[in-house]
């Protein structure tokens, strides 16, 4: 008869459904079938029919709970790791190719393996202090300050690194520590203050020759700051119009930073914020915090995307790409 | 833009399998990998949970021979198909060089494959680039269920639901028994290469 033709087509094809791993699909047709046979139970007799299909849709539901609670695995085998390394480093230039394969294990959510390619390009002058200041940031993007505050005073105690190299990472990690409440003050001192002002107020007295201010100022910095082509920004203060005539003003920690994109992590709580950050969108009214002074300028939002693993799962990750800063 | 590298006389073309959950992208590299041996030049990588679903993406790589002394190599990739994994998608797209949209014909997913395509759209846009101007293959996959008596959409409407406007070349296919599968391929390499060539000022 025409009614358990239709049944027995529905469960087939909730069967077949289920092997393609569609899962809300198969349900859906079992559910049907279940609601046919509870409907018509005098006409088709068959008493064990319907437990049977109420036991299928509950170990379905299960199933289908388990995957959407299940945690996704969030750290994958190193094949996996290495090809992000070498496949996702988007970059122009040779030199920081494998900075930016770091940067995005970190980004997959691959902070060891992340930790351990940053500690490897320490070795390297000229990413030293960039691999370092991204090992930091792995840590407090992990939320994990004691971590940081350990690392630095790992390289403190080891005089891995140049003084001048040391105290970039001092004053970087001390702006997020300030800046988060802890109460930690790091070991390590200013630099001699400023021995350009010296030579700068008292030109005269080089080998008997004027040298031009301007001239030593730069040289000096030009050397201290060789390595250094990007202000690093610890934080941003970000006004935005949230409708017409309406402003906002909020303030984020970068967790990361590659050149001129910066990184935001958005808590999935503020929805009304992720809704306004759409990609492309022109923030003309930027503060950039960078551990010793402030800037003006402008940025855009690069992309925004929803993080899918790890513990910051469900907050949006945010790129802004820095335009201009005054 | 194809990663090209003038001193070691090597480009690496890009080409990435889109579409919604389930509908036959990894199964697609799968195959390619088995039977294309002769092009495959390592390990097919995939990153599955534990639902067989991909979480990050599946890689293959491929050579292509030379061209104009240049060594082609092409690394395949597929998305993760649900809907949450929106960041990894678009991380994988990232500098696409071809596209290849695998579209589900079980008639249940015809909604999922109109949104996946849009979100394909929407996130090639936001590396500036134009769906009507990337190579592009479509797919219409798992026709071999036509067999089981299940609701499967024709290949009419599949066009007019997904390639009505961008015309791209169409395959039926059934990765599973490998029917397409090749044609797919062949078709996006052939565009893919078209367009290098055009790049390169060839
Ligand atoms: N019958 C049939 N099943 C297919 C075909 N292609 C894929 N499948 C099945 O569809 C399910 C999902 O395939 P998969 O390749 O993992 O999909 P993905 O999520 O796009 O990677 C699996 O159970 C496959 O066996 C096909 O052409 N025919
Ligand atoms: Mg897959």
């Amino acid at each position: 008869m025409d009614l358990k033709k239709k049944i027995k087509s529905l469960l087939q094809h909730a069967e077949l459904y289920k092997s393609q791993g569609l899962l809300n699909e198969a349900l859906e047709k079992y559910v049907h079938a279940g609601r046919i046979i509870k409907k018509h139970a005098a006409v088709i007799g068959n008493k064990k029919l319907l437990p049977a299909v109420a036991k299928r849709i509950k170990i379905l539901k299960a199933e289908i709970n388990r995957i959407e609670a299940s945690p996704d695995m969030s750290v994958v085998p190193e094949n996996v790791q290495d090809i992000i390394k070498n496949k996702f480093a988007f970059t122009d230039r040779e030199e920081t190719r494998d900075l930016e394969g770091a940067v995005a294990l970190a980004k997959f959510g691959q902070y060891d393996r992340a930790l351990r390619e940053f500690r490897v390009l320490m070795d390297r002058e000229d990413l030293k202090v960039n691999a370092a200041k991204n090992i930091i940031r792995c840590h407090v993007t992990l939320n994990a300050m004691s971590d940081a505050v350990g690392q630095y005073r790992e390289w403190f105690d080891q005089s891995a690194l140049r003084p001048e190299e040391l105290n970039k990472l001092r004053v970087f990690l001390q702006s997020i520590l300030d800046k988060k409440g802890i109460k930690e003050t790091l070991p390590g001192k200013e630099p001699e203050p400023i021995v350009r002002e010296a030579i700068v107020e008292d030109p005269g007295i080089m080998d008997g020759e004027i040298i031009l201010p301007e001239l030593v100022q730069g040289e000096i910095l030009g050397d201290a700051d060789a390595e250094e082509e990007i202000i690093d920004i610890s934080s941003v203060e970000i006004t935005l119009e949230e409708g017409p005539g309406k402003w906002r003003t909020v303030e984020y920690d970068v967790s990361f930073q590659s050149g001129r994109v910066i990184n935001l992590l958005i808590s999935s709580s503020d929805k009304a914020l992720i809704e306004i950050l759409r990609t492309g969108l022109e923030l003309k009214k930027v503060h950039f915090y960078s551990p010793i002074a402030m800037f003006n300028g402008e940025g855009v939002v690069f992309s925004k995307s929803r993080i899918e693993s790890g513990p910051k799962q469900g907050d949006y990750s945010l790129d802004i790409q820095i335009k201009h800063i005054r | 833009m194809a990663n090209i590298n003038l001193k070691k006389r090597e480009i690496e073309c890009k080409i990435v399998y889109y579409g919604p959950g389930r509908c036959g992208k990894t199964t697609n590299l799968d195959y390619i990998f088995r039977h294309f041996q002769k092009q495959v030049t390592g390990e097919m990588v995939t990153t599955e949970t534990d639902g067989d679903r991909t979480l990050f993406f599946d890689f293959l790589p491929m050579g292509l021979g030379k061209i104009r002394g240049y060594d082609v190599r092409l690394q395949l990739y597929t998305v993760p198909g649900q809907v949450k994994y929106s960041a990894t998608r678009k991380m994988v797209l990232r500098e696409v060089d071809g596209l290849v949209f695998v579209a589900d014909s079980l008639a249940v997913r015809r909604q999922k494959n109109v949104l996946s395509l849009k979100d394909l759209h929407g996130n090639l846009k936001e590396y500036g680039l134009s769906i009507f101007k990337v190579p592009l293959v479509m797919q219409y996959n798992k026709r071999d269920l036509v067999e089981q008596g299940i609701p499967i959409m024709s290949l009419t409407t599949m066009e007019r639901d997904l390639n009505r406007q961008l015309k791209a070349p169409s395959f039926p296919a059934s990765a599973l028994r490998g029917d397409g599968v090749g044609d797919t391929l062949k078709t996006c390499i052939k565009l893919t290469l078209k367009s290098l060539r055009k790049q390169m000022g060839w």
